[in-house]
């Protein structure tokens, strides 16, 4: 093996570097941030599991506008790709136990413009009564330019939906799964399909010219009231986030706070948290620590299990 | 359709949304080929004018300050419901743009970190948004505008920019004989080709040898039987008609949810019947 450093990895490494030095000053002190791990499965136990772990972090949204931000990717009739029915059902329906005024569902999938086939081919319209109504396809939103406050990114303003600028609280739901740009794919990088691909396009281009990583972290910026449930229970590991392979973990993981949320999936997958860039550049290296996330409920070693990488992300295995 | 248009003469995405280019391009052209509502039609035509930027280009809605790939559909209106001197800003406007990856800058950049090659920046297509990379979709709907546009004559090099453009396209066909959203191969591993834009190449390689798109129009039947989506299908009965052949569906009957793809709908049976708005 060539462990000879490229230009390639040379540039990344000095962008990343000034980006952590800015973190670093950026980052104070914060509460430490709580994430839940629960065991689940694709069945009727589901929506006592999701209501429970929604009481158990106070979401307080009585009269609140709920909107939930699953991950629909591609056709698969299979529940690896994209964010099963049946969770983003038991999210509904617990944010409507809990007093939301109004909740919906919306996403903007990156390759694929025809989102409502995408999402009946994913069994949301069998499983999700009314869906249609509660849809918003965010490709196709009324849009409202947002400035980025010192961007990590090279924009410095963005197009988003006003669907989820409106939202009082954003949920994000994706899958657990392996990126073969980004390492793995969460509740942060989630926030992607939030940019609207008719003014960006299929894909939407422009993040990866603007820094993929930083994007991310601008994107997790520009919404702050978020909550994150991520499905776990088929992940996918090797050449995500498409191609990969299902990959059984059968949990749950959710919290407020993305970065923590993201940093515990990493250590279900076995993957390092602080070799994840955009981890990294949100909350910097201490706040990914383990010791400054509290767990609740089943323990990562409980459920750890090691998805399989690409030889591009070997050396991100914890 | 006409209930969906909204006071201000465009239409949206959907009931309740504001006006946008694309669903007021798709639309008109619609329109042009069912019952016709003139009064329907010129409020549309006049709001896509008015929408017009000073660039010769066209937002995707009002609220983005930026011409897009929009700007492609819209040159596909007829020049004269468009206006004469309105669709020659926009042929201008499309002949300026290039994917990013065709820049000196970028091409420069890859010879510093040793990855020069393949197809990537060897033959210029268009991005969806300025700034970005060429990608199948904005390339096609702008091949198919400029080859409108190259009856009238207009600006010089159309004709080389759309051989360029068609070059492009055949670049990136996928393993499996259709088009993927971009390149046919990443991480080296060989993409699936999307009816969409199997569709959208198909047209804009109208006639090109059928001896050179053998195994796409293999591709693209064999995806029409199975298609799952109502656009998706509009998009690969447009593009097959472009090449004599007319594709039957799959079995299951299709949902029609949104202006687009109800639009895009009525133009595929319109090309069943012979006519093709894209390349009229």
């Amino acid at each position: 093996m060539n462990h000879g450093i490229t230009r390639r990895e040379l540039l990344s490494i000095s962008a990343g570097n000034l980006a952590l030095t800015r973190c670093s000053r950026m980052s104070g002190r914060r509460p430490q941030p709580r994430v839940s791990i629960v065991r689940a499965g694709y069945n009727q136990s589901i929506y006592d599991t999701v209501r429970r772990l929604l009481v158990e972090h106070r979401l307080d949204v009585r009269g609140r506008r709920v909107v939930i931000k699953p991950n629909l990717v591609e056709f698969d009739p299979g529940t690896t790709i994209n964010t099963h029915p049946m969770v983003v059902h038991a999210t509904l329906e617990g944010f409507r136990a809990m007093g939301a005024a109004e909740v919906r569902i919306a996403e903007g999938p990156g390759h694929r413009r025809v989102t409502m086939d995408l999402a009946d081919a994913a069994g949301y319209f069998e499983t999700i009564p009314h869906f249609e109504d509660l849809f918003i396809d965010l490709n196709l939103d009324d849009v409202s330019q947002v400035l980025l406050r010192d961007p990590f990114s090279r924009l410095h303003s963005i197009y988003l939906p006003n669907t989820a600028l409106s939202a009082d609280l954003l949920v994000s739901l994706p899958k657990m799964k392996t990126h073969h740009w980004v390492g793995a794919t969460l509740s942060m990088k989630n926030f992607f399909g939030l940019v609207p691909g008719s003014v960006y396009g299929w894909p939407k281009n422009v993040l990866h010219w603007a820094g993929i990583d930083e994007c991310i972290v601008d994107l997790h910026a520009a919404f702050p009231r978020h909550f994150a449930i991520v499905d776990g229970i088929v992940a996918m590991e090797g050449n995500g986030p498409i191609q990969g392979r299902p990959k059984p973990v059968g949990v749950l993981v959710a919290g407020k706070d993305m970065a923590a949320v993201d940093a515990t999936c990493c250590r279900i997958m076995k993957i390092n948290p602080a070799s994840i860039r955009y981890l990294l550049l949100a909350v910097g290296p201490h706040q990914l620590d383990e010791a400054n996330i509290g767990q609740i409920g089943e323990t990562i070693p409980r459920v750890q299990t090691p998805f399989g990488l690409i030889e591009e992300w070997q050396n991100i295995r914890l | 359709m006409k209930n969906l248009q909204n006071r201000d003469g465009g239409w949206p995405y959907r009931k309740g949304g504001g006006s946008s280019a694309e669903p007021t391009v798709l639309a008109l052209l619609a329109q042009s080929v069912e019952q016709a509502d003139r009064e329907s039609i010129e409020r549309g035509l006049a709001w896509l004018r008015a929408a017009q930027r000073q660039d010769g280009g066209w937002a995707p809605q009002p609220q983005v300050s930026q011409s897009t790939w929009v700007t492609a559909l819209v040159a596909l209106m007829p020049r004269d419901s468009l206006g004469v001197s309105r669709h020659a800003r926009a042929i201008d406007w499309l002949m300026g743009q290039t994917g990013r990856e065709a820049s000196l800058a970028y091409k420069l950049r890859n010879e510093l970190l040793g990855e020069g090659g393949g197809v990537i920046g060897k033959h210029e297509g268009w991005p969806f948004f300025p700034g970005a990379a060429a990608w199948v979709t904005p390339s096609a709907l702008s091949i198919l505008a400029l080859a409108k546009a190259q009856r009238y004559q207009m600006a010089g090099g159309i004709a080389q920019r759309i051989v360029v453009g068609q070059q492009f396209l055949m670049d990136r066909i996928c393993q499996d004989g259709g088009w993927n959203y971009g390149r046919a191969n990443v991480l080296g591993v060989e993409a699936d080709s999307y009816p969409e834009t199997t569709g959208q190449a198909l047209l804009a390689l109208h006639g090109v040898p059928p001896s050179k798109l053998e195994k796409p129009l293999v591709a693209a039947q064999a995806q029409a039987s199975r298609c799952q989506s109502a656009e998706g299908l509009s998009w690969l009965q447009l593009g097959l008609q472009a090449h004599g052949i007319a594709a039957a569906g799959p079995v299951r009957v299709l949902a029609y949810r949104h202006i687009a793809d109800t639009s895009l709908g009525i133009l595929a049976r319109a090309a069943l019947r012979g006519r093709n708005l894209f390349l009229e």
